[in-house]
């Protein structure tokens, strides 16, 4: 399956997650406190946009991430249930922009915009290929 | 900015004085006490626990 991008705008996904001590921002390295951390909420948010694209990528076909602007507003403790939505709101060319909110039940603990990028997966990652040889 | 309301401290009819917490909201993760910058009645109060609002929005009226 294969949709023309442009047909995509409205397109909704979401992803969810109960905070285990492995989600905190201790145990990611990116601060001392056993809580949420930021960067398991932005790949929370990149999990929700990936999931709004299923069924609408070619086999060949694959997004990557290339711009993530986040508010995070609310902690979560460990425990809480956290729920991710991604819509798209709007593709030029073969970049998607998706506006994503992050719950924790009715309260609002992140917002922002991701944009991804639609590419051919194996032309990819065989430029991905090439440079780590030259790393 | 966007903000969570947390709770809301003040009642339509109610007077306040400057200084006073009308509100507390959380934004990034810390918890943001709104206070008045005049004294007088509460005329209006534009928002409720749990409303989203953003930089801008009306949340309480005091004249």
């Amino acid at each position: 399956m294969n949709d023309s991008l442009s047909k995509l705008v409205g397109t909704v996904g979401f992803a969810s997650l109960t905070v285990r001590a492995a989600d905190t921002a201790v145990a990611l390295g990116s601060g001392d406190v056993p809580v949420l951390g930021t960067p398991r909420v932005v790949a929370l948010a990149e999990a929700a946009c990936v999931a709004a694209l299923l069924d609408h990528l070619g086999s060949e076909q694959t997004s990557v991430g290339t711009r993530v602007e986040l508010d995070h507003l609310g902690v979560s403790a460990v425990g809480s249930n956290v729920r991710a939505s991604a819509e798209i709101t709007s593709v030029v060319g073969s970049k998607l922009t998706f506006e994503v909110e992050v719950h924790a039940g009715s309260r609002l603990i992140a917002k922002g915009v991701i944009t991804r990028a639609v590419v051919d997966r194996l032309q990819f990652l065989a430029k991905a290929a090439g440079q780590s040889r030259i790393e | 900015m966007v903000a969570n309301v947390l709770s809301v401290q003040v009642v339509v009819g109610e007077q306040v004085v400057v200084g006073q917490q009308l509100l507390l909201l959380e934004s990034m993760k810390m918890e943001i006490p709104v206070l008045s910058d005049a004294a007088g009645d509460v005329v209006e109060v534009a928002v409720a626990p749990g409303d989203v609002i953003q930089e801008g929005d009306l949340l309480v009226r005091v004249s």
